[in-house]
């Protein structure tokens, strides 16, 4: 870390950080996570030209045929190529498309009601007054997924979206991207075969929204791969997909949700359960030595609370933030997860979005809900993984590191990390958040508390309306949105700023990013300058001494 | 990066129900420019921003502003219901991402430098063949995009400009109204260009501040004026570029304002300068609205009108507009349309105000040279300033934000925040205090307090905040004496 580069903001951290230490804190030369911003890809995406977004969307070496080369390389007899899977798994959902194809002409008909109908559900009590809206539909106008109402009444709306999409590429050879009035947001994103679409009334900007359209996209790729998705809908533009991606609704429904309030999106990056370093230590010994004798196992991952405990990975293959993401969801989403054992086909989009891994999914223990997620290349690898996990089960009791999970969970009082704010002791700090830039890792002051979605369907589809609340007392997931602004000022690719500094009646709030941080600090109401770079200066000298908790500092492999 | 200036790409109106039926599309479009698209084309325009407007009608209840295209952007403005004017502008949408390779194949510039520094190691995430640029300046300085705020400025003004001097479009008969627009907005637009400046983001009134004789001076002529012409009232007295006196609600003032400083006043300046023989004649004032003058009974039937409302009135009126012009001081008077005129009593006041004005503009002018002697005492060359009032639009700069000093005006990455600032009014409060700092060692402080707003902006390297925050309590102290703003 060069130290000119740093403001002069908190000239005594800059100063002791040099002395100290050379990375700034959470920092390690190596890191489990791909550290590539979002923000960054965004923009590649976003200057896409029409031509290369075709291409872009189509050409892409496959990581996972790569793991499989690599280990049939060492493995000769094992004749049964992996790659032929995934054809036959087409194979299997091209079945299913051609017996849809009756009724999704059925379907046809039903949408040719009146007009006024349509522009009456538009306005109807399951539509108004809604703060987000998201719609998918595919590039022939056909609704795929809608977060509120019946996708069945909204053929109309597709109709105009996909229409407006297409009089601009088609006559004016530009890309539809945005419409905005005083109080609300359209973005559009054309993916491949898809137009996914978001209205919104809230404090996110064009960019985050753009962020949020991409993950929903690439939960449905978890569900198809992109290959499949490509394929069904080059073999029929008119394809229904609503058939293939039942049971995804929910999974969109529930990221949606999870978007909005978690910070881990805003930022690009993997929250962690913060633990005493020995116990992540044991925990990931415990995974690797088990787990170093099963060949094609790519990553072993433990997660308890939309938090990462550890993650163990194969030699030069690392995750991307947003993937992990992709996984809490699936586990959070899943209540069938907790009653068994499962094995499931799972894409992960940024790794390789055009082939399945098969995931072995299991919480390690009745008293401890933490979740081991084991990703192999493999496809009959049930009965292996199953008792690797009981061994690292039995191993985490033994080494009663069950007990520091579950302590760390409860969010016991002991901790320092429980309640930073108090154990730190600046009053005048109400809230922060911090990003390890290098590891994509983040810490909060408070974690932000996610209801536990419900399984059934109907819940997501009510809530969600504008509510005028006069607030009180601040809750975690109002300072987060708070920051919304910070951050993709900080972010923004025209005019990007390193610093912002704003006070006003409600709140003091600092933004502050340098080359291996991100710092987001809400204040008292009208804080002093002085008082502010000093409470900072504390701040981060704090997480330092905690780092090797609450960050996961190094990268193991098996 | 001397001046950034942006041709705009098209301009229209249209008014949906003005052709209901298919194949009356042409109907709906009451003035296109540029002339040169085919009918066809903007067919598609036109075609294009009703179904956006009438898409955004489903989810809000606010009229659209804006569109946003990979490669355009398209400012919306609805000025009475149903009459819609856009203004579109080539803007890539992600700005950063241009190079000058040229259109289609623009590649992305990634803006990894940071982690370079930091790493020591090569651009891991520029495997893909790009460009890393270090240096944001060069791609804004082959690549100038106007702001989304100055574009919808110009919006509003075209269309209060348009309403001062036609009425409101609705008052307009819908078989004069292609005519009127076509001669009002062909000349209007034409003469505009999309400019990144401080003053095009923030449109104010600059006011020319006076002592106390002196400006009681200029009351009693006004006074005089009034109480032996009753028909005539004064509505302004505008002394260069900057304004004294005003009699119109604040709206119409700005209007008539940037219409004298932005049209009429560059343009008489010009025909002065020209023609000096003539001036020297004509010391003692001349009526410059008309252009022609008023000398003969003729000439009456040329007087402007405007649709202003007064001070003390609550609605707008039909008005002859009158200017009359003496060395640097403008007057401009207004007379109801209903009233009878008389050549004679222009030719009386012609004598009246002649002679007084010419005094009054003197004494002004050695006032004003006081004054600027003061100011260049203050002047910190490296840091800029702008106070804004959004209670009377009064708006004063750093000198050297001065349009004549153009190779000292704003970054435009410095000009976007301050009109983010200016533009969020809401995240500021009626008190509040935001300091920014860019990439390139700008820090960029924004004042809110009430209606009045104060920035400053300030290149400082080895800074911190609390330094900033002192440095503009200085400038604040010596430059706006007596405004004061919370927090200190």
């Amino acid at each position: 870390m060069s130290s000119s580069s740093i403001d002069n903001v908190q000239p005594s951290t800059s100063a002791q950080n040099n002395t100290s230490d050379e990375l700034e804190p959470g920092a390690c030369p190596d890191s489990i996570l791909d550290p590539t911003d979002s923000f960054e890809e965004f923009a590649s995406e976003m200057s896409s030209s029409l031509q290369s977004r075709h291409i872009a969307l189509t050409t892409k070496s496959s990581t996972i045929s790569e793991i499989q080369c690599e280990i049939n390389k060492d493995f000769k007899e094992s004749s049964e190529i992996k790659s032929t899977k995934s054809s036959e798994d087409l194979q299997n959902k091209n079945d299913s498309m051609s017996e849809s194809g009756s009724s999704s002409n059925l379907i046809d008909q039903n949408n040719e009601e009146l007009d006024s109908d349509k522009e009456d559900y538009l306005h109807s009590p399951e539509l108004i007054n809604k703060e987000k809206h998201v719609f998918i539909l595919s590039s022939a106008g056909k609704p795929i997924y809608s977060r509120y109402g019946n996708e069945d009444k909204l053929a109309g709306l597709c109709g105009v979206i996909q229409a407006l999409v297409s009089v601009v590429e088609d006559q004016n050879h530009d890309i539809l991207r945005s419409i905005t009035t005083k109080d609300c947001k359209t973005v559009f994103l054309v993916k491949g075969p898809l137009i996914l679409v978001a209205i919104s009334k809230s404090n996110e900007s064009e960019t985050q929204l753009v962020l949020q359209l991409t993950y929903a996209f690439n939960q449905i790729v978890s569900v198809l791969t992109l290959t499949q998705l490509n394929r069904i809908f080059e073999q029929r533009r008119n394809y229904d997909l609503r058939r293939l991606l039942s049971g995804a609704e929910r999974l969109i429904d529930n990221l949606l949700i999870f978007m909005e309030k978690d910070p881990a999106f805003l930022l690009g990056a993997v929250r962690c359960l913060p633990l005493p370093e020995k116990s992540r230590e044991s925990i990931t010994n415990a995974i690797t030595s088990t787990c170093n004798k099963i060949r094609d196992l790519v990553f072993a991952i433990l997660i308890a609370g939309n938090q990462l405990i550890t993650l163990v990975r194969m030699k030069k293959y690392t995750l991307h933030p947003s993937d992990i993401h992709l996984l809490f969801n699936l586990v959070r989403s899943t209540e069938s997860f907790k009653s068994a054992e499962s094995w499931t086909p799972i894409c992960l989009p940024k790794f390789d979005a055009s082939g399945f891994l098969h995931g072995h999914v299991s919480y390690i223990a009745e008293d401890c809900q933490a979740c081991l997620i084991l990703l192999t290349v493999q496809r009959d690898a049930f009965f292996p993984l199953s008792q690797a996990k009981h061994t690292i089960a039995e191993k985490l009791r033994r080494s009663n590191c069950l007990g520091a999970i579950n302590d760390a969970l409860n969010r016991n009082e002991d901790l320092p990390t429980t309640n930073p704010l108090r154990h730190i002791g600046i009053l005048e700090i109400r809230h922060f958040m911090y990003k390890c830039k290098s590891t994509a890792q983040l810490f909060t002051s408070d974690p932000v508390s996610i209801d536990r979605p419900q399984d059934n369907r109907t819940r997501p589809k009510e809530g969600g309306d504008i509510v005028e609340k006069k607030i009180e007392k601040l809750s975690d997931i109002d300072y987060v949105s708070n920051y919304r602004k910070f951050c993709s000022q900080i972010h923004c690719t025209s005019t990007p700023a390193k610093l912002i500094f704003r006070s006003n009646s409600d709140n003091t709030i600092l933004a502050w990013v340098t080359n291996g941080f991100e710092l987001y600090v809400t204040f008292d109401a009208l804080m002093e300058k002085d008082q502010a770079i000093k409470a900072v200066d504390r701040l981060l000298r704090w997480i330092k001494k905690e780092e090797q908790r609450i960050f996961i500092m190094n990268a193991p492999t098996f | 990066m001397i001046d950034i200036k942006t041709k705009i790409s098209s301009f229209f109106l249209f008014n949906s129900s003005f052709g209901p039926k298919e194949g009356e599309e042409l109907k709906r479009i009451l003035f296109f420019h540029p002339k040169d698209v085919s009918s066809d084309a903007r067919k598609t325009q036109v075609g294009l921003c009703e179904a956006v407007v009438k898409f955004m009608c489903t989810f809000s209840t606010e009229p659209c502003e804006a569109l946003q295209t990979q490669t355009k952007r398209y400012m919306f403005y609805q000025p009475e219901e149903d009459y819609w004017m856009v203004l579109v502008a080539n803007i890539p949408y992600t700005t950063k991402a241009h190079t000058s390779t040229g259109e289609g194949q623009a590649e992305f510039a990634c803006n990894h430098s940071d982690r370079n520094s930091s790493r020591g190691g090569n651009c891991q995430q520029c495997n893909n063949k790009t460009q890393c640029h270090s240096s944001l300046e060069e791609s804004y300085s082959t690549h100038p995009f106007p702001e989304a705020s100055i574009m919808s400025n110009l919006l509003v003004s075209a269309y209060n400009t348009f309403r001062m001097f036609m009425g409101p479009l609705k008052d307009i008969p819908i078989e004069n109204i292609y005519s009127i627009c076509e001669k009002f907005f062909t000349p209007f637009i034409q003469s505009r260009n999309l400019c990144n400046d401080i003053t095009e983001v923030i449109k104010g009134v600059n006011y020319l501040p006076l002592d106390k004789n002196c400006f009681y001076k200029v009351i009693c002529f006004i006074d005089l004026l009034e109480i032996n012409y009753p028909d005539f009232n004064c509505i302004s007295f505008v002394y260069n570029d900057k304004l004294i006196w005003n009699g119109l609600a604040p709206n119409d003032m700005l209007t008539l304002y940037q219409y004298l400083v932005e049209s009429l006043l560059p343009s008489q300046i010009e025909k002065e300068l020209q023609g000096g023989a003539v001036a020297a004649a004509e010391r003692h004032g001349r009526f410059i609205s008309p252009p022609e003058g008023i000398r003969y009974k003729e000439d009456l039937q040329n007087l402007t009108k405007i649709h202003v409302t007064r001070e003390d009135e609550t609605e707008s009126k039909e008005y002859y507009l009158i200017i009359y012009r003496t060395l640097s001081a403008t007057v401009c008077f207004t007379i109801d349309v209903k009233t009878p005129l008389d050549i004679e009593s222009f030719r009386s006041l012609d004598a009246f105000i002649g002679p007084q004005l010419s005094i009054i503009a003197s004494t002004i002018s050695e006032q004003c040279a006081v004054n600027a002697l003061q100011a260049a005492q203050l002047i910190n060359a490296d840091h800029k300033f702008v106070y804004f009032n959004r209670l009377n639009y009064a708006f004063k700069a750093s000198p050297s934000l001065n349009k004549l000093v153009p190779s000292t005006t704003l970054k435009p990455e410095v000009l976007s925040i301050i009109a983010g600032i200016h533009g969020d009014r809401q995240s500021l409060g009626n008190y509040g205090e935001v300091i920014i700092k860019t990439p390139h060692e700008y820090w960029i402080t924004g004042k809110s307090s009430n209606n009045r707003e104060f920035y400053v902006v300030i290149q400082e390297k080895n800074a911190n905040l609390k330094e900033i925050a002192d440095e503009v309590r200085r400038i604040s102290e010596s430059q706006l004496k007596g405004i004061f703003f919370y927090p200190m």
